[in-house]
């Protein structure tokens, strides 16, 4: 039994409706506890001065598969310049855009992040999703398997099948790939692209399948949320950077039919076609939908000036994309029949009017949403840039002045008259705290994550105060994971191996003999792999913990 | 290539199995493993490599010895010389690497604790792909894709069921394929009576000139420039390719002559081509003994490929400087651990400098005698390891990529696995640190 206590901090824990108060916070055997103040502990913590938060947690980062691999041998250059750490216990791991699993872990930690989460692990591709992630140390991780473009699943829409069939299909596919979420890419546009079709608006067809997007996220909407799967179905929309997108973007958000979903990186579906550059952002017009609609949640996949790559599962877009990348070199793949894969880098640039726009129009996003709740602080690591850059995207939230700086470098044309420079909203501590750690949490439906309540994991970011919030959220003075110490002011003291978060939602196992049918007929895996075990799951995740998450309206299953 | 692969008999007695010795790694096919063999597949590769094994765990003990012939020892004799080889190391080379996901990931925490510089046995053909890569990019497909989408596959240079037999029948049209599909043979031979070409039409082109050229004039054709003389079976075959839906191009990487990477650029320039108005995508054959595992793995852990170096300034990535046989004829690195953990036929190259031989147990006879002295030049430590998918399970990366299949043993295996060998050296190591430390 070990027990720590960190003594003085101002705690600010939203999921409790804790706010700044002063108090201690004990831990005993990794889970947050009350001791008495008299009570002697095993280590114990001056955090006077401080603000101890839960672990952040990333609900939408890719840091684990095929393409984020693929992303990291495009781009050598990203991880040639590197120096090995003077601390031995980390391994030379390089990277900026698309760091090593190690590097990923070690960054993430020291920023107090303790949670991250890959939002597009292929089916096919679903053990290798599963080894790089066990490789990413001190994080707990789990990832969303993308759906919605499979031939088996396209072929069952356009038949006809029952809701139910379909459902259970789904129910097998989470358990398949022992995945959190579900997500849905370009909706049956990552399998048109196949068939040789370059465009795929919410009602046009599939030229194959005769389907549309919009029974796509329909059909996967309800699935998911009839399967109890606490994560709403993550939408990555139609026409992903494509000038007036947003009319694709608002006829996603009605195909729910009101059910639960979550709008990612809604940053690049955020576009109009007004003025001269027929490139205008249309922020104001979705956030006031997404205040008036409380079944959306959104993540915003932020830009930051600088070099990335982007690595996708949107074949067609990406490779109508891939003529303005930088530097000129693209990775593309057709996978399985269930996937895709596009992976451009980009040099987003401060003076080109489209970069600086989609900057504003990110930034906007997160000040015009009302409730902090619905919106997920994410760049959409790495798409619009790196995770490292969180805390320069949190003083831009926290800090009108500051953003005004920024905002005066860039393109003339967005800095003069950008509808950011009107908006004075400044993010409280409170707020960040939901968009990084509480709000990821529910919509995760992680209970005992994102909060510092009795008997909440201990995963706990102690930061310094500093008027500078980049700097206070660069390097938080303790970073704890299940309460051992793991992080301190930028060094890393442990790497324990994180633990897998994953659904296990039930199905009518009747599916399975056509499925393996199908796979028999048409795929080029044995059907007797197409399962993920526990066990399996387990070597894969390097031994760490596996935390299945409890459904909607089931009791909690045992482990 | 002449030998039928159709199936040679029912599966009456036998098991699932999944084949870890070429990078199609097919685990459709049953395995009789009281021979061991496979029972519906007359594959030659897998024949040959299962003959290296018997119905039962091989006994094998571990060698230490400079000398002429070796000295048997017992297991943590062997560690403690390995780790002294390591020790005594400036400089050493990782090679071979033909392992599993498991092995990689733990010798690339033992690379990290000695400094050394990783390369596989198959680098060379593997630069050719990688450098590509980095230089351009690519457009693969996988299997699964072509089984249902190709009607036009483009075997360029190579018959790929020279090397991976299986290969036509793991991509052969579904049943139910719309279109019927077309294989072409270009600068090479059209080998008959191969499973999975029932059905498909086949036609041998040959090249104009060598393959760097013909791939240049296939490029500028595609790119509607006009070129020189052009054959007209090419100037026929670009234009089936602009009319087909879904072109494959099949290569190999192994076969490739030197530079062979700027062949692999002008492949990518097709499929980028023919995807501006239809669809295309490049398959490569290779990765095979590990190789396209350890690329990934190292590339996911450290973020950079194989042939990359974890020095005290940083890790270093030099994919022709890092060439194990320049390395060694350089004089670059001073000891070599070689990892060949799925046959005893990859033997390590001939070098004088001390080294560690992870290998399956019949390596151990082959490794060639030499003069030397017990930890000093000529030292050779050899311990036998287990095979993933026959003595132990595993997980190996299939050539298209992104899949990877998991391994399961057929026994029970004594030897221990090749991440067991490289955790128990790592401790070693470290044990030696701490003592050192303590000294001071």
């Amino acid at each position: 039994m070990s027990t720590l206590r960190l003594r003085g901090g101002r705690i600010v824990d939203p999921a409790n409706g804790i706010d700044g108060d002063l108090g201690d916070l004990c831990v005993r055997d990794g889970r947050i506890v009350e001791l008495p103040a008299a009570e002697a502990v095993d280590h114990e913590y001056d955090v006077s001065g401080m603000v101890v938060m839960a672990g952040g947690i990333d609900l939408h980062s890719h840091i684990g598969g095929g393409k984020v691999n693929l992303a990291r041998m495009l781009l050598p250059e990203d991880h040639r310049i590197n120096r090995r750490s003077d601390n031995p216990l980390e391994l030379a791991s390089a990277g900026c855009c698309t760091p090593g699993t190690l590097a990923t872990g070690y960054r993430y930690a020291e920023m107090g992040y303790t949670a991250a989460f890959e939002p597009a692990m292929a089916v096919s591709n679903a053990r290798h999703a599963h080894l790089e992630m066990g490789d990413t140390p001190i994080l707990d991780h789990g990832a969303y398997v993308m759906l919605g473009n499979e031939e088996v699943f396209l072929r069952m829409l356009a038949e006809g099948q029952d809701v139910e069939r379909v459902r259970d299909y789904v129910g097998w596919a989470i358990n398949a790939t022992r995945a959190m979420g579900v997500k849905v890419v370009n909706p049956g546009g990552i399998s048109a692209f196949k068939f040789n079709q370059r465009k795929l608006d919410v009602d046009q067809d599939h030229v194959h399948w005769r389907i549309t997007p919009r029974q796509v996220v329909q059909t996967l909407a309800r699935a998911v949320h009839e399967l109890g799967v606490p994560h709403p179905l993550h939408i990555h929309a139609s026409n992903l950077g494509v000038p007036g997108n947003v009319d694709s973007t608002l006829a996603t958000m009605d195909a729910l039919e009101g059910l639960p979903g979550h709008l990612t990186h809604l940053q690049f579906h955020s576009y109009g076609t007004e003025g001269s550059r027929k490139f205008s952002s249309a922020a104001r017009r979705l956030a006031e939908e997404v205040n008036a609609r409380p079944n959306i949640s959104i993540d915003v996949g932020q830009i930051i000036f600088g070099q990335t790559v982007t690595a996708s599962g949107d074949t067609m877009r990406q490779h109508a994309n891939a003529d303005l990348g930088s530097p000129r070199k693209w990775i593309g793949a057709d996978i399985e029949c269930d996937a895709g894969c596009g992976v451009v880098p980009f040099r987003y640039r401060e003076q080109s009017y489209v970069n600086a726009l989609q900057w504003a129009i990110g930034l906007e996003l997160f000040l015009l949403v009302d409730d902090p709740w619905r919106v997920v602080l994410t760049t959409d690591h790495p798409n619009g840039g790196p995770f490292t850059s969180y805390p320069h995207l949190i003083r831009l939230l926290m800090d009108k002045s500051f953003r005004d700086e920024q905002l005066a470098k860039l393109h003339p044309e967005v800095a003069a008259n950008a509808e950011l420079r009107e908006i004075r909203r400044e993010l409280s501590l409170y707020e960040i705290a939901i968009m990084t750690r509480a709000a990821p949490a529910r919509l995760l439906g992680l209970t005992d994550r994102g909060q510092l309540g009795v008997g909440a994991a201990a995963d706990i970011a102690v930061y310094r105060e500093d008027a500078d919030r980049e700097a206070m959220f660069t390097t938080p003075e303790y970073v704890f994971k299940d309460g051992a110490l793991v992080a301190r002011r930028g060094r890393i003291e442990a790497t324990p191996v994180g633990g897998t978060h994953y659904v296990e939602p039930e199905f009518d196992r009747g599916i399975e003999r056509s499925l393996a049918r199908y796979s028999e007929a048409h795929l080029a895996l044995s059907y007797r792999h197409a399962t993920i075990s526990r066990d399996e799951l387990c070597s894969c995740a390097n031994g760490g913990a596996l935390l299945p998450c409890r459904l909607h309206g089931r009791a909690e299953r045992p482990a | 290539m002449t030998a039928t692969l159709a199936p040679v008999g029912p599966a009456a007695s036998g098991q699932t199995w999944t084949c870890p010795f070429c990078p199609l790694l097919c685990d459709g096919y049953t395995l009789d493993a009281s021979r061991p063999a496979l029972v519906d597949s007359a594959c030659p590769t897998a024949a040959a490599a299962l003959a290296h094994f018997g119905a039962a765990p091989l006994a094998a003990t571990a060698l230490v010895g400079g000398r002429v012939g070796g000295q048997v020892v017992d297991a943590e004799q062997a560690l403690a010389a390995a780790a002294d080889i390591l020790a005594a190391s400036r400089q050493p080379l990782f090679a071979g690497l033909a392992t599993d996901v498991a092995g990689m990931r733990a010798l690339y925490r033992l690379a990290n604790d000695c400094g050394a510089i990783l390369d596989h046995v198959r680098g060379d053909a593997l630069m050719h792909s990688t450098r590509a890569l980095q230089d351009r990019g690519v457009f693969y497909t996988t299997l699964a894709e072509i089984r249902n989408r190709a009607d036009l596959v483009l075997c360029l240079g190579t018959n790929p069921a020279a090397h991976y037999p299986e290969f036509f029948r793991r991509c052969a049209p579904a049943a139910d394929a719309v279109q019927g599909r077309e294989i072409v043979f270009l600068g090479a031979r059209a080998a008959a009576g191969v499973a999975g070409l029932e059905g498909c039409s086949t036609e041998e082109i040959p090249l104009a000139g060598d393959l760097f050229d013909t791939v240049a004039l296939l490029g500028a054709r595609l790119a509607g420039r006009r070129v020189g003389e052009v054959p007209p079976v090419l100037e026929a075959l670009v234009t089936r390719m602009q009319a087909a839906r879904y072109t494959v191009i099949v290569w190999e990487s192994a076969s490739l002559p030197a530079h062979g990477a700027l062949i692999a650029e002008g492949i990518q320039r097709l499929v980028n081509t023919l995807n501006r108005s239809t669809r295309a995508a490049a398959f490569c054959c290779g990765g095979g003994d590990g190789g396209y595992t350890a690329n990934q793995v190292l590339t996911w852990l450290s973020g950079l490929p194989l042939r990359s170096g974890v020095h005290a300034r940083g890790l270093v990535h030099e994919p022709l400087r890092y060439a194990t046989d320049r390395l060694l004829a350089d004089g670059a690195v001073d000891a070599l651990l070689w990892v060949s953990s799925f046959g005893p036929e990859l033997v390590p190259p001939a070098t004088a400098l001390p080294r560690v031989v992870l290998g399956h147990p019949g390596l151990g006879a082959r490794l060639a005698p030499r003069e030397g002295q017990d930890g000093g030049q000529g030292a050779t430590v050899f311990i036998p390891v287990s095979t993933p998918g026959i003595g132990a399970a595993g997980h190996l990366f299939r050539a298209d990529g992104g899949v990877v299949v998991p391994l399961a043993p057929i026994h029970d295996d004594p030897l221990p696995t090749v991440a067991e060998v490289a955790a128990a050296l790592c401790a070693r190591l470290a044990r030696r640190r701490a003592i050192a430390g303590g000294a001071q």
